[in-house]
Formats: C-alpha cells, structure tokens, sequence
C-alpha cells in the first residue's frame, strides 16, 4: 500500500496541510517516571515505557488485560488481531496508515465477557518531546458482551521540543457492553496533533465519549462511532478551548447502521484571544436504520472579537422511519448569568470564569472522576489567565 | 446606620421611559414593602438599584450613605451592602451552590482573610437547616433544575450567608407553597436587625402577615403614588389598585381593571 497516494482525512474549514502532519518520524525516547498515577487502577506509558502499572489481582483473575501495546504485540498476538485495524481500516486516509505503520507506543485493554469493573480505568500516555521526533500512539480497547467500564484516557506531552502527534484509538463495545470513555486532551502549544478516536458497537451495546478537548497546539480530531447494533447508542460529548494563536478542529461522526440505534453529538466550545475552533457535526443514517435516532447540538462561546468560530451540523439520511435534529450556535457570554453572579459580588473576572465553566457543565459534569474534574476547572482558569 | 436613598429617579429600558421619578429612602433596621399591579415598574426599580446593564437611569440619582451607586459596578454595589434576591435567578451548571456562596463571601473579604472551607460549611449548614434545605441543595449546580420555590429558598440562603445590610426582595413569595412562605419569612425576620434594611416587593398581603413592614409603597404608573403603614396593603387588597387610583385622583390606565366585575360574573 502506497500511503502517499491517500488523501488527507476531511476536517471541513481547518486549513491544515501545512502542518505536514503526514511526515512524521516516530520518537524512541522513553522514560520510567510517571507524572499523572499514584495508586490507581491503570496505566502510564511515558514515550514507549510503562512508567506505572496497576490492575488488582481479582481483575487479573477474571482476564482483563491492561499492557504497553508493545508487550502485547509480543505476548498476546490473539487480542491484538481482533482490535488492530478492526474498527478503522489501515487504509482509511493517508493519516491511519501512516499511524498503522509508525506506531510504536500505546496501549492495550482487553475486557472479557461478563466482567463489570466498577473503578475508572487511567490510561495515560506521555508524549516525550525531546530530540524533535514525534509521538505515534495506539490505543485498543475492547470491552466484551454484556461487560461494563469507565476508561478516564489522558494525554499530556512532556517537554518542551516542536514536534507532532499522532494518536489513533480503536475501540469496540461488544453486544450489550457499556463503555464510557473519557479522554482528557491536553498536548502543549508545541505539539501539532492528528487525534482519532473510532468506536464499533454492536447490539444493545452503549458508548458514550466525554470528549475534552484542552490542547494548547494546532489539533485536528475525529470522532467517530459506528452505531453498528440494533440499539446501539452512543453520545459524543465534547468540550473545547482555544487560545492564543492555536486552531482545534473537529469532526464528530456517527454513523446509525443498526435499527433503533441512537447517536446524538453535543458540542461545547470557548474561544479566547487569536484563536480558532471548528466543530463540525456529521449523523449519518444509513438505509435500513429504522427507528433511528439521530441528534446534535453545537454551541461555541466567543470571547474575543479577534477569535473565529464554526459550528457546522449536517445530516445526511438515507432511511425515513427515523427521527433527528440539530441545533447550532456561536455566541457571547450569557449576560444575565454574569449579572446574576456578579450581583452577589463576585469580580467580573471570576463570574466570568465560572459562566464558561457553566457553559460547558454538561461535559464536565460526566468527566470520571472529581480529580479530572479539578484539572479541567483549573485549565480553563489557566487559560483564562492569558486572556486579553 | 445605612441609607440607600433613592431621588426622582428616571429609569428607561431600551429607550422606553419606565420609572418616571421614584422617591424612597430606606435606613437599615427598617422594613418596606413596594406593592403595584403588574408591569408597573417594580422589577425595574430592583435592577436599577443592583445595576443591570439594561436599564438606563436617565435623570435622578440612588446613592448608598451618599455614595453615587451610577459610579459603581454591579459587583463594587454587591460588596458595599446591597442585595438583591430575583424574580427569576439564573441556573448555572457546572458551578455547586456551596461553590458559588463561598465565592461569594470571600469576595468580600481580604485575600489575607478568606473564610476558610470548614468555617463556611458549618455557617452554611447552619442556616440551610434553619431554611430546612436538604444538604444535597448544596452540593447541586445553581439553581439548575430548581423548582420555583426552591429557587426563591435558595435566594434567601445566599442573603443570610453574604448579610447583606439592604436586601431587595423581588416576589420572594411567588411561587411557595404555605409552609415554604413560613420557612422563606422566618430567614427574613432572622436578619431583621438595626444593621439590616429591607425593601420587599409583592403582590400579597398575605406574605406582609408573616414579615410585618414598617412601610408600604404603592407603585402605579412608574411611581410611588402613596404610602403607608401595613394597614394600607389590608386596605388595597379589599379595594384593589383602581379604588387607589380614582381616590387618588390619577390617571392610570390599569390592565385589569375589570377584574372584580368578572369574577362577579363567573360567580353569577
Ligand atoms: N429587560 C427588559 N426589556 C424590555 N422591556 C422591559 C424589560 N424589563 C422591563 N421591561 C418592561 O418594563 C415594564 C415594567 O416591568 P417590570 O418588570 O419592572 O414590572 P413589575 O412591576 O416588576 O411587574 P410584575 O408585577 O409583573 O413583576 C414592563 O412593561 C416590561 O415589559
Ligand atoms: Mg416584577
């Protein structure tokens, strides 16, 4: 397969050719320190090392895998066959392959059946940016029928080199499976990233992303589920931010195959400063999809009169027993609530924090764990800070 | 002693006149209540006060201990003593109810003396079960998903928490039930002190039985018209605003004001 003779994954109104994204060069580096686990239930991998590891004993017990991709390349072939590739096909654009070929780091979890894990599952991966090459991640998760967990992913980059990303997350909800999948986002101003997520679920299986997306650099995402089942669902939450001169881009996708299957994408953005957010919204029904339902909502807040916003649904049906719908909206801060809230003294500056915190509740609210939630109520008052 | 004194003002919103020269002066340690037929300019008075940006004052003056409140920010109001709880408060999610009144309170406070979490939930706590507010009320997002009375609750928690020394009180009790307007008048007579004023608006008599005001005001036409001591919302409720009016010699044109005729027919 000749990867440069694909085309370019679509991310409509992102002007991104120029961030050469297609030329990476994968990075060895590697490192045994974690930054992020302490005593939870995951994984750290900081460049291509495990740098913390821990799954309980009784997990171990019922077959739940938790590896460096690596490891499983060499150690459980069987598992890895069934992800790799599976969801998003090699030769999709010339991103994936590119991410197919390269990759040298990520990680694999493999749920069986039956198996409910209560506790929230940390994947985290650290780009190491030192050297100049770049980080090209995998991710694989499969969650097995009737099985149910919650995966809290994280990204961070570690150090301060120019370099890019590409990370490619394949996941599939097998019949009857819950999957919440939360990933937080947050590579440095540094970093030029490819970032996409791909999920198949099947029968009566539910997926729902909690998308945050806090970079600080240039940032393409896909977002996509295949509602494959009949009554699959799957919600796509997502939040964004942007400041200073960065773009994020994003194409969110769901595609409804599977009778009764519902997929609904909901969108939140602020843009600050010079910067500049694109969501674009795409439900897909496809003929035969009866009974499906298919919905999105899109709102982006401007806060600065330099910032550029785009809020673009579309839908595209292909079935009529089905219902859908979309809403989008670019728009300033909600005055009222500022007055609300400023009436009770607080300064303009803080009521303004807490409005656009307000703004983007929903996703937060569902974020895992109250320590993700802390880190992303932080961030955004860190990126407030820089706010003119 | 503090005084929010108010002075032939003018107040108009998106270019419409609609307070057109109210007088009033309330001390702290004094009780007034502001009665009015809909639509006559309570709510405005209340937000021109508080300062919201889309009411224009355009001639008059509201000052608080002869400081001109036009030169200050809605937050730099808040913080010099005045309070106002809302016909219709914002919801707000992603920030908890806890989060927001000690916000609140610390703005108030120098950075070196910030109330400290464990000082605030034991305050917070307190007043919460005497307005007997579940703990969860707390830890909820503002106002989000509150019923109408559990808003209006949620208003009068916020003053006892701040203590404010003029609390405007925009309809606290529409919308509560009998036992909840007990339980809202019972946190307001608790704040009834000589450092604490009030200036209530209503539409019942009924909630003036519970928070008896040393003033009422009668409002018709973007102006006080009259006012008197608690007899005088005994004496509109029997008569309504027209009776007021016509012996006032006014010439207000009231939307309702065949309401007793058709009640009598209904009743026919
Ligand atoms: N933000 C606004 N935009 C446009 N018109 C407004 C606004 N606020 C008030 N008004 C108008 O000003 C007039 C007075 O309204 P206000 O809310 O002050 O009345 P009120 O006396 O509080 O009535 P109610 O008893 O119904 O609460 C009304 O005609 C109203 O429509
Ligand atoms: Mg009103």
């Amino acid at each position: 397969m000749n990867e440069e003779s694909l085309p370019l994954p679509e991310f409509t109104k992102v002007k991104y050719r120029t961030w050469q994204l297609d030329q990476m060069n994968p990075s060895q580096a590697q490192s045994a320190t974690s930054h992020f686990l302490t005593d939870e239930l995951g994984i750290e991998v900081s460049g291509t090392a495990t740098s913390y590891y821990y799954l309980p004993k009784y997990l171990v017990a019922q077959g739940v895998l938790l590896t460096n991709i690596n490891t499983a390349q060499s150690r459980y072939p069987q598992q890895l066959d069934k992800l790799l590739g599976q969801v998003i096909a090699n030769n999709t654009d010339r991103l994936t392959a590119q991410n197919a070929q390269k990759f040298n780091t990520g990680i694999l979890l493999y749920v069986p059946d039956h198996t409910v894990i209560k506790d929230v599952i940390h994947l985290n991966l650290n780009q190491l940016s030192v050297g100049g090459n770049d980080y090209i991640a995998r991710v694989l998760v499969y969650v097995g029928r009737q099985s149910s967990v919650t995966i809290l992913q994280s990204a961070h980059t570690i150090g301060s080199d120019t370099t890019k990303v590409s990370l490619v997350v394949e996941v599939i909800a097998d019949v009857g499976a819950s999957v919440h999948y939360a990933n937080l986002d947050a590579f440095s101003g540094k970093t030029t990233a490819y970032i996409h997520r791909e999920a198949d679920i099947r029968d009566h299986a539910t997926l729902d992303w909690s998308n945050v997306a806090f970079n600080d650099g240039q940032v393409v995402t896909k977002l996509v589920s295949h509602l494959n089942g009949e009554g699959a669902v799957s919600h796509a939450n997502i939040m964004a931010m942007t400041h200073h001169k960065q773009t994020q881009g994003f194409m969110t996708n769901m595609v409804n195959r599977g009778r009764h299957s519902l997929g609904h994408i909901y969108q939140r953005g602020v843009i600050l400063n010079h910067s500049t957010l694109v969501f674009n919204g795409i439900g897909q029904i496809i003929k035969g999809a009866k009974g499906s339902d298919a919905q999105q909502e899109s709102r982006v807040l401007m806060l600065s009169r330099r910032a550029r916003g785009d809020a673009n649904p579309l839908l595209l049906i292909d079935e009529n027993d089905v219902t859908a719908g979309h809403a989008a909206s670019v728009g300033r801060v909600d005055e009222n609530q500022m007055y609300y809230l400023m009436s009770r003294g607080l300064s303009e500056k803080l009521a303004r924090e807490l409005v656009i915190r307000g703004f983007m509740g929903n996703v937060l609210a569902e974020i895992p764990t109250n320590r993700a939630q802390q880190a992303v109520i932080n961030a955004i008052a860190e990126k407030l800070k820089n706010e003119n | 002693m503090t005084t929010l004194q108010i002075k032939n003002l003018h107040v108009a919103v998106s270019g419409k006149e609609i307070l057109k020269g109210v007088n009033l002066t309330v001390h702290t340690g004094e009780m007034h209540a502001i009665m009015g037929p809909n639509g006559t300019g309570k709510s405005t008075l209340s937000q021109a006060i508080m300062g919201h940006p889309a009411y224009q004052v355009t001639s008059g003056s509201i000052t608080l201990d002869g400081q001109d409140l036009s030169e200050m920010a809605v937050d730099e109001r808040a913080r010099a003593g005045l309070f106002l709880a809302m016909q219709y408060p914002s919801e707000i999610q992603g920030v908890t109810n806890a989060e927001f009144m000690r916000a609140a309170i610390n703005a108030r406070r120098p950075e070196s003396d910030q109330m400290s979490i464990m000082t605030f939930l034991k305050t917070l706590d307190r007043q919460r079960e005497f307005l007997s507010m579940t703990s969860e009320m707390a830890e909820r997002y503002l106002n989000e998903g509150f019923s109408g009375g559990e808003k209006k609750r949620n208003e009068i928690l916020q003053m006892m928490m701040i203590q404010p020394k003029i609390a405007i009180l925009d309809e606290i009790d529409s919308g509560l039930d009998i036992d909840a307007l007990k339980v809202v008048s019972r946190g307001v007579n608790h704040m009834r002190s000589d450092n604490f004023g009030t200036l209530m608006i209503t539409h019942y008599q009924r909630l003036l039985d519970y928070i008896v005001p040393d003033f009422v005001h009668v409002m018709m036409g973007g102006k006080i018209v009259k006012t008197g001591t608690a007899d005088l919302a005994k004496k509109l409720e029997l008569e309504g605003y027209a009776g007021l009016r016509d012996e006032l010699g006014l010439d207000i044109v009231l939307t309702d004001e065949d309401a007793d005729r058709l009640v009598a027919v209904k009743h026919e």
